[in-house]
């Protein structure tokens, strides 16, 4: 009698609990302000217990690297070292294509973080847990400015998007995240769609909505490979920031619409400083170099910022 | 120091080794799932009145810090630790291997369970084969690890008011 009044119990207990996992679903869902203010004030309480934390822990996690990841980097110095001999050889052909790139840049009058306020900023930390690899969390957050929806961007380009902000931190959603949409532009035809990365297919992105196949079947029409992206005015983030180039188009299984796919600026596996844009879905957007590029740039050289603290003013 | 205090500091403890120590510290890419350990070993040792609780407390934890919204992982604990207090009532008492078998199998079945029920809030991209991995990989590496949170949270929970 009384083990079933326990159980009887114990699962009134467990139906209360789900509906207050229910209740607070749905009130974040819906982005509840005192809610969304609860969790900051958390964040931010642990943030300096954390810093702390992760000073005293990194001899640990450090050790940790040396042993258990030092066949992977010998086998990266080793193809660090046959890439620096390719790259010595290709050091003309890259000069002469950097100043084409040049060239298209000024022809289209693509212009990039000119007269923009950014703040720039040092990855503090990737993934927190096993399923949100395409998330980081930067050192800046709502005290300098920074607001959910921002761009993020290093020389190179587009990284992502601010997703959530605390008063010194916030976390960015990488764009190579297949669900972060991004309203692009094809330099080369001036058409406009929509695309996201690709899963399972490091710095992929296809452009697979929004472009149409070509009238009489025109090849000449399609977008050479080689050609920028950059993100569309009309998209939610400030207009031509480099998003990457074209590596291939083809038709799509519908036969009327066009698919491209995009090789990304960027590689957001290896970031240690980027940007944050404090403006939104203005149509131009300009051109200086915020932070050095973590990967092939498609901007003009970039100079390493005096300090990773300091906030640009355009 | 009451029950509630120690359970208070478990909980932060927790997750500050799991948001500095396993940022980097991982096994093929995956880490160890703290907070689902501690709901895991709530509930088999604070049966299914307390367990689920102490389980729901250490998800909304851990759900501050997720990009699901905020319940998932919560309600995802609760419900694991409801299971695995019940199946424990039913279990010898006299097995470590026992305990460290149950940790790893519930653990891996709360990422299961989070995928699932993220997948069904709108999360996209949880549910593949990487979850299976994932799952299996943070049941080994939370059965390994168990033995030293089983004596935390016997002290935090009072050595155990079930055993």
């Amino acid at each position: 009698m009384a083990l079933a009044q326990r159980i009887g119990r114990s699962r009134h207990r467990l139906v209360l609990l789900a509906l207050t996992a229910i209740t607070l679903l749905t009130l974040d869902l819906r982005s509840f302000g005192p809610l969304d203010s609860a969790q900051r004030f958390v964040r931010d309480l642990l943030h300096p217990v954390t810093e702390v934390a992760g000073t005293v822990f990194s001899p640990f996690s450090d050790a940790w690297n040396a042993v258990f990841d030092y066949d992977d980097l010998e086998a990266e110095n080793a193809e660090l070292i046959l890439e620096l001999e390719q790259f010595r050889g290709d050091e003309i052909r890259a000069e002469a294509e950097r100043q084409a790139f040049l060239r298209l840049l000024e022809a289209t009058e693509i212009t990039y973080l000119a007269d923009v306020p950014f703040v720039a900023a040092t990855v503090v930390r990737g993934a927190v847990g096993n399923f949100d690899s395409d998330v980081i969390t930067i050192d800046k957050g709502s005290q300098k400015g920074i607001r959910s929806g921002m761009a993020v961007v290093t020389g190179a380009g587009l990284v992502g998007r601010v997703d959530r902000v605390d008063a010194t931190t916030a976390t960015v959603q990488l764009i190579s995240d297949n669900n972060l949409v991004v309203g692009v532009r094809l330099v080369d035809t001036d058409q406009v769609g929509l695309g996201q990365a690709v899963p399972g297919e490091d710095g992929v992105f296809a452009i697979d909505q929004g472009l149409d196949w070509p009238e009489d079947d025109d090849l000449s029409l399609l977008p050479a490979p080689g050609t920028a992206v950059v993100t569309a005015a009309a998209s939610r983030y400030p207009a031509e920031i480099p998003v990457g180039w074209v590596i291939a188009a083809e038709q799509a299984a519908d036969e009327l619409s066009l698919e491209v796919t995009v090789r990304l600026a960027n590689d957001v596996g290896d970031l240690g400083f980027v940007s944050v844009l404090l403006t939104e879905g203005v149509d131009q957007v300009p051109l200086e170099d915020p932070v050095p590029a973590t990967s092939v740039p498609l901007t003009v050289d970039t100079q390493p910022p005096d300090g990773s603290e300091e906030q640009g003013d355009g | 120091m009451s029950t509630p205090l120690k359970l208070i500091g478990v909980y932060l403890i927790a997750i500050i080794v799991q948001l500095t120590v396993f940022i980097d510290v991982r096994v093929a890419g995956v880490a160890p799932e703290l907070l689902a350990m501690v709901a895991v070993i709530a509930g088999f040792f604070a049966g299914t009145e307390r367990g689920p609780i102490i389980a729901f407390g250490a998800g909304l934890i851990w759900d501050i810090y997720l990009p699901t919204p905020l319940g998932v992982a919560a309600i995802t604990f609760a419900l694991v630790a409801f299971a695995v207090a019940s199946l424990e009532e039913g279990l010898f008492h006299d097995s470590r291997f026992q305990l460290f078998t149950v940790v790893g199998l519930a653990s891996g079945t709360t990422v299961i369970g989070y995928a699932l029920l993220g997948e069904l809030v709108g999360q996209r991209g949880l549910v593949d084969v990487e979850m299976l991995r994932v799952a299996l990989l943070v049941g080994v590496i939370n059965a390994a690890l168990s033995p030293l949170a089983v004596p935390v949270m016997k002290w935090a929970l009072v050595d155990g008011e079930r055993r």
